[in-house]
């Protein structure tokens, strides 16, 4: 009986410390491009195109990583690739004042394409399963993702300086207003352009965290709107790092509990848990009272010689 | 009545009557008149086109229709083209130009094309709209469904003949009749094999997303999982990694998968599309063909299970034995593999 129980209790710390896992692992992309999300947000520009610099950075990952054989060559591809497509969005979104929605949308149909031509180019035209080296694990016996490290270092590195900088006073004023921000002696259009790049940075990693560090391989596709699932966990967070992470992370547990319920099959619908992140966003709307922690500018564009 | 009345009258029973008659040879959707129409052998190069409902690049599913195409091309010097159609409008378009076109057989590959060629098949008599799967047909509408459970149920026979913890998982990518059917069989070889065996069945709702694919194996072998069998599709690797990273063996599916992870594919249950493709093919060029709903299985070669040879030697004789015998009653009809109506 108390063996039968210990057992019980056993496999219980065992299912916890999987649905932890899980969490963690499908967590970590999520608030690696949260954060460049939110701090770009701030800034006052709606990244839809994060969804496509994802998918992009994890084909640049994956693909550099096969011909090297070096994962970190590969996460350094991701990265770039990332800032190169955020680059072009900002050149059309700040210097063109070209719709973002209309310039997001086209970064994602764009990668979309690409990587599945370039994949079926690579790989043979009904493809291949194709499995690369893999990021090594660190920390001895708790085996950690780097990249999970890195992901904290982001998430705390962003709101310091968001907080604490003048860069971040800056950059949080362009949000408000861009004019007061020129008036004070900043150029809103230089902010904005810097807050694009390390966006597209954090979007290209958080991509080739799922090629190289989760899956070791690459399908078309695979990104599977977890971009959109961070444009949402941003608002969810009140446009802030840490917030965001939070809901990042949230959204990952409920992933996580989804996968053990249909596991276990427990008498629980499963949808439950996908619905679960956006009740509570709902929640938090109710509770803070609507749109006041926005961003003013949000999705607004910035003419530098408008009267 | 006047004159003029009267002519309008004629003129409307006219068009009652061409109505009814273009409806008469219109609806011929049902068994009784799918009778062969000799079409005669046809002139000058086959056009052969190919529906998939997802890339062909997925190793799986669309990848080995795909490659019956490519078979055909190869044995009747068709002309081939294929598109990737996953809305109902977009396939229904893309048949309707494919006719246009004169193509003379367009496959679709999934139940859902059926009724699609159904529809745009009144308009085309001359092209032939067969799908992989499906029940209706009419003269130039077919259907070819592969008895993939027949392998599928040889595996479920393997896992819980080797498995030591007693239970075995199923990860599947949408929840979808044709998925649902194939873990049906892989069930029933279980069952039958080991009436204690517990059998996971799981759905992530996604055929790319390799990283759901990778939770959801994880969680099942949190839940005591030995072996796992997958319908991911192009998400598969995600199933091998997780296999990969807690030591246990799993099975691919559609196509002979042992390459994607040797160290972990026991065996594959495959579908060999090429020859039937092939012969289907032939039929058209020589205008033998006929319509009907087609079931093709073990002893038409179209479905096997084929083992890993890396990892073969670890399989126990008795294990490798009791497969070929499994196959070979399925082969001769002696035990009847489950499979699904859709």
């Amino acid at each position: 009986m108390g063996a039968q129980a210990q057992g019980e209790g056993a496999t219980n710390m065992t299912e916890a410390i999987g649905i932890v896992a899980a969490m963690l692992s499908l967590g970590t992309p999520l608030v690696i491009a949260g954060t460049g999300e939110a701090v770009l947000e701030r800034t006052g520009v709606l990244n839809i195109g994060i969804e496509g610099m994802m998918l992009a950075g994890a084909f640049a990952g994956f693909f550099v990583c096969h011909a090297t054989g070096n994962p970190w060559f590969g996460i350094g591809a991701a990265v770039g690739t990332g800032i190169l497509l955020a680059m072009v969005s900002s050149i059309l979104v700040l210097g063109y004042a070209v719709d973002q929605v209309v310039v997001g949308t086209g970064i994602n149909l764009f990668s979309l394409g690409a990587t599945g031509s370039l994949f079926v180019a690579q790989f043979g035209e009904t493809g291949r399963l194709v499995s690369v080296q893999t990021v090594p694990k660190v920390g001895g016996v708790w085996a950690l993702n780097p990249l999970m490290l890195i992901a904290v270092c982001l998430v705390l590195g962003a709101w310091f300086i968001l907080k604490k900088t003048n860069w971040g006073l800056a950059a949080r004023a362009t949000g408000e207003s861009p004019e007061a921000t020129s008036a004070a002696g900043f150029s809103p259009i230089r902010i904005r352009t810097q807050a694009f790049l390390f966006a597209g940075a954090t979007a290209g990693l958080a991509g080739s965290y799922l090629s190289l560090a989760q899956t070791n391989s690459f399908a078309e596709n695979m990104t599977a709107g977890r971009g959109f699932v961070v444009i949402a966990a941003v608002t969810f967070g009140r446009w802030m790092p840490v917030g965001a992470s939070f809901a990042c992370l949230f959204i990952a547990l409920a992933y996580g509990m989804q996968f053990f319920s249909k596991a276990k099959d427990l008498p629980v619908p499963y949808q439950l848990f996908d619905a679960l992140p956006y009740m509570l966003a709902l929640a938090v709307l109710w509770g803070v009272g609507g749109g006041s922690a926005a961003p003013a500018k949000l999705g607004i564009p910035y003419r530098r010689n408008q009267e | 009545m006047g004159r003029e009345t009267m002519k309008y009258f004629c003129a409307l029973f006219a068009i009652i009557l061409s109505i009814g008659c273009t409806g008469g040879t219109q609806s011929n959707g049902t068994a009784q008149d799918a009778k062969p129409t000799p079409a005669g052998p046809i002139d000058g190069p086959l056009k052969v086109a190919l529906l998939t409902p997802s890339s062909i690049s997925d190793s799986g599913w669309s990848a080995l229709a795909y490659r019956g195409l490519q078979a055909i091309a190869a044995e009747t010097g068709a002309e081939i083209k294929n598109a990737v159609a996953a809305q109902a409008q977009e396939a229904k378009d893309l048949m309707r130009s494919y006719g246009q076109q004169g193509f003379h057989l367009v496959i679709g590959h999934g139940y859902e094309y059926n009724q699609h060629g159904i529809d745009i098949g009144k308009d085309f008599p001359k092209t032939i709209f067969l799908s992989t799967s499906g029940s209706q047909i009419a003269p130039n509408v077919g259907c070819l469904r592969f008895y993939l459970e027949q392998a599928m149920y040889v595996l479920g026979a393997v896992a819980a003949k080797m498995s030591k913890s007693g239970t075995v998982a199923m990860i599947g990518g949408p929840e979808v009749p044709s998925i649902a059917s194939t873990f049906d069989a892989f069930e029933q070889g279980a069952k039958e094999t080991n009436r204690n065996i517990r059998v996971l069945r799981t759905f992530t709702g996604s055929n790319d997303d390799v990283g759901k694919a990778k939770a959801q194996t994880l969680a099942a072998i949190d839940q005591g999982a030995d072996f796992v069998i997958h319908q991911a599709n192009a998400a598969a690797q995600g199933v091998f990694e997780a296999c990969r990273e807690r030591g246990i063996m799993a099975f691919g599916t559609n196509s002979d998968q042992s390459a994607a992870a040797p160290d972990v594919v026991l065996a594959s249950a495959v579908i060999v599309a090429e020859p039937v493709f092939v012969r289907v093919a032939k039929s058209i060029q020589e205008g033998s063909y006929q319509s009907g709903i087609e079931l093709v299985g073990m002893k038409d070669d179209a479905i096997a299970y084929v083992w890993n040879p890396q990892l073969l030697p670890q399989v126990p004789d008795d294990v490798v034995q009791m497969a070929r015998t499994l196959a070979q009653k399925i082969r001769e009809g002696e035990i009847k593999v489950t499979k699904r109506e859709f």
